[in-house]
């Protein structure tokens, strides 16, 4: 093997794809689409902060309305001087969203509460107005039957579960098992779309020398296995570019996006001259929880080696085909083990840790999707991820001398595809 | 002094023996020309020859070094199967083949741009090779094979596929190139081409070499024993000829082979009796007799052994 040869094709492989427009673009839009999901996100927050629905109460009990105007004083308008004609006339001019009589009957007996409204708010409103009511009136009715406090508190109790991580170490952490567990799932996508599409890359590389021809010239050039190496090389280098550039997008937009969230809805509260909504919190989805450093690691090491082990598997079907047309049925045994990783994440994702997750994260050909999947969520014994990475390099070494097998007759065989007899006599060769 | 010495080289995939125990030798400074019937084997042993696939057995000894990736810096190879990458533009796409050749970039830049103005294809430098046209890009495509300078060049098939005018270039490059004391080694079916250009030959059937050595010698060897005649009449008397084979056939010519016996003389007394004669005369044979009757004959042969 000469250096000098593989670095030539690996530095051939990177310049041209790097300058390719489709990269070009996809290395732009994918930030960008990202920063446009979070300012829509933003946008939407901000818009229904300044929404404000009017809802009448014409109270006849008096003991609904001044609990509801506590809740929401902008909301809850206490009107039980006007007639029903007049409140009527008022939802009819949009002067008010709606408007609701409460009667005694709603109180004391299993009446529902009608709102009559001019259909817009939608399903939001309708569901808090919803809640408002049943806490006010379950309050009513509580101390209507006259019951201790105790009871009382028994009843406004809301119980949800907390949680704590508990390390190694003895220290007491945040949970973030529901974020990670998203952050997992979203490695696990990732990877197995980019082992499709770079491996892509390296198979349609491999078919266009060979329908150019020009394979033979490089051949009379360079040994097939530097060839082999410089094009993964280069495809994997094109990969490490392209994620750099993504990951440190993503950092510096999730970094501004919070501060720029909150003066956008401070300004927006301001100008609607709202104090409550100028102390609102910064919302859920802009709170990103820290992603420890070692995920990070382990993510690029996940992905190097999931990229390398099915990488040389890509360029053995390009070298195979005579056609970009004719690849399907030679990438199924590529396909199936990824897309049976991709199957298996989505149980992975829910159970972390059950004997299938625990079994197929260390199976080779799943490990890249599923192995990280589990480390972002769980709490991995380090003699798993040591066993897959190990079997993981065991299974490359393999890949490759099977692949380069498959490569150095696939680039000089023109005239027609391949078929998997046709491989294996190669193999044997 | 030998430059390419092949000796008993064989290769076989699966069932088929492609070459089999094939050996010659291509002398420096001189023209060689590999010919044989489509299958025959020579693709084969030019890839053996550039290390581009090894043999099963044998040896090939390039200036004395056995063949592999020190030897194919020294050979150009323009392959049967042409192509250049479509998206990449003339000018990179020559230095990085020139560098696989072990040039530098720079040394790389500078007899580009001398083979380019050459040409008269120095505006191509920065337009992709899927922008040009047929004719430009096999000009490219010469500039790939010869612009590291080696001193062995190898053309697969370098004619098919070529338009007139590249066909002239690419003959001046090649009488060029052996001037300068270069050697070539090149594969063919197209006999005339050979006839004008090649110093020796080797012919390759089923794999094996049935006839190597220097041209004109082998010429000789033939023998006269061939009649080009010319002639006005009927000319049906042609086809009462017995053990004879007529080649080049037309209304008021013909060139006949004498195969055994028949003594040229009743050939010229039988045209006598039928027309008139305007040209008659005794030459060796051309190469394309040499080819058919020499690949004839080892196919009959090859056919009696299988029986």
């Amino acid at each position: 093997m000469s250096w000098r040869q593989i670095f030539l094709v690996l530095k051939r492989e990177y310049i041209t794809r790097v300058k390719s427009k489709g990269f070009i673009w996809a290395t732009i839009l994918v930030p960008v689409g990202f920063a446009a999901v979070i300012g829509i996100m933003v946008f939407i927050t901000v818009w229904e902060s300044e929404s404000t629905f009017e809802v009448a109460i014409k109270d006849e009990t008096g003991q609904v309305a001044p609990p509801l105007i506590e809740i929401n004083e902008r909301r809850y308008l206490d009107y039980s001087g006007l007639e029903i004609d007049s409140l009527r006339t008022l939802v009819q001019l949009d002067r008010i969203t709606g408007y609701i009589v409460i009667t005694e009957e709603n109180i004391t007996e299993r009446r529902n509460p009608e709102l009559i409204y001019r259909g817009s708010g939608g399903m939001e409103f309708l569901m808090s107005v919803e809640s408002d009511f049943r806490q006010v009136i379950r309050e009513v009715r509580l101390r209507r039957a006259d019951v201790s406090e105790e009871i009382q508190e028994i009843y406004e109790a809301r119980i949800n579960l907390d949680t704590r991580r508990l390390t190694r170490e003895g220290e007491e952490e945040d949970d973030d098992t529901i974020f990670l567990s998203f952050v997992g799932m979203l490695l696990g996508i990732i990877i197995f779309i980019s082992i499709f599409s770079y491996g892509g890359y390296i198979t349609r590389g491999v078919i266009e020398e060979k329908t150019n021809r020009i394979v033979e010239v490089i051949a009379s050039s360079v040994k097939p296995i530097e060839l082999l190496t410089g094009k993964m090389a280069g495809v994997g280098a094109l990969a490490i570019t392209q994620f750099t550039i993504w990951i440190l997008a993503f950092a510096g937009l999730t970094t501004i996006a919070g501060p720029l969230a909150m003066s956008l809805m401070e300004t927006s509260a301001s100008a609607s001259g709202d104090l409550a909504a100028a102390e609102a919190e910064l919302p859920a989805f802009l709170d990103f929880p820290t992603v420890e450093i070692s995920l990070i690691v382990y993510f690029i090491i996940f992905f190097i080696l999931g990229y390398l082990l099915y990488s040389s598997l890509f360029a053995a079907i390009g070298s195979a085909a005579d056609s970009d047309t004719d690849t399907q049925q030679l990438m199924l045994p590529i396909t199936i083990p990824i897309m049976i990783a991709y199957f298996i994440m989505f149980h992975t994702w829910r159970s972390p840790d059950s004997i299938l997750s625990v079994v197929s994260s260390i199976i080779p050909f799943f490990s890249p999707i599923l192995m990280i999947t589990r480390i972002a969520i769980t709490d991995v014994p380090f003699w798993q991820i040591g066993s897959s990475i190990l079997l993981m390099i065991l299974t490359f070494a393999g890949t490759m001398w099977l692949s380069s097998k498959i490569y150095k007759v696939g680039i000089l065989s023109y005239g027609s595809t391949a078929s998997f007899k046709d491989i294996f006599k190669w193999i044997r060769q | 002094m030998t430059t390419i010495d092949v000796n008993n080289l064989s290769k076989t995939f699966g069932k088929t023996v492609a070459v089999n125990n094939v050996s010659f030798e291509v002398e420096r400074g001189r023209i060689f020309g590999l010919l044989g019937p489509n299958g025959a084997g020579k693709t084969t042993t030019i890839r053996m020859i550039n290390f581009i696939m090894p043999p099963d057995e044998g040896e090939i000894l390039i200036n004395g070094v056995k063949a592999g990736p020190k030897t194919q810096r020294w050979i150009g190879y323009m392959p049967e199967e042409r192509g250049l990458y479509k998206k990449m533009k003339v000018g990179e796409q020559l230095i990085y083949l020139a560098q696989l050749k072990g040039l530098t970039a720079s040394d790389a830049r500078e007899k580009i741009r001398y083979w380019l103005k050459r040409f008269g294809a120095y505006d191509w430098h920065s337009k992709t090779v899927g922008e040009l046209s047929k004719g430009m890009s096999q000009k490219i495509q010469f500039i790939a094979t010869i612009v590291h300078d080696p001193d062995i060049y190898i053309f697969d098939e370098p004619f098919s596929g070529l338009d007139p005018i590249n066909s002239e270039l690419l003959k001046e490059i090649i009488i060029e190139l052996r001037e300068k004391g270069k050697t070539i080694l090149f594969s063919t079916h197209r006999m005339e081409q050979v006839e004008q250009m090649c110093d020796d030959i080797c012919l390759f059937n089923n794999g094996k070499v049935v006839l190597t050595g220097n041209l004109r010698k082998v010429k000789k060897d033939f023998g006269k024993n061939t009649v080009l005649i010319e002639f006005e009449g009927d000319p049906t008397f042609l086809d009462q000829l017995e053990n004879v084979r007529i080649n080049n056939r037309s209304t008021n010519f013909a060139e006949i082979r004498i195969l055994e016996g028949l003594d040229h003389q009743d050939i010229l007394r039988k045209a006598m009796e039928n027309t008139e004669v305007h040209k008659f005369q005794l030459v060796e044979p051309s190469l394309n007799e040499i080819f058919i009757s020499t690949v004839g004959e080892d196919n009959i042969k090859q056919q009696e052994l299988a029986v």
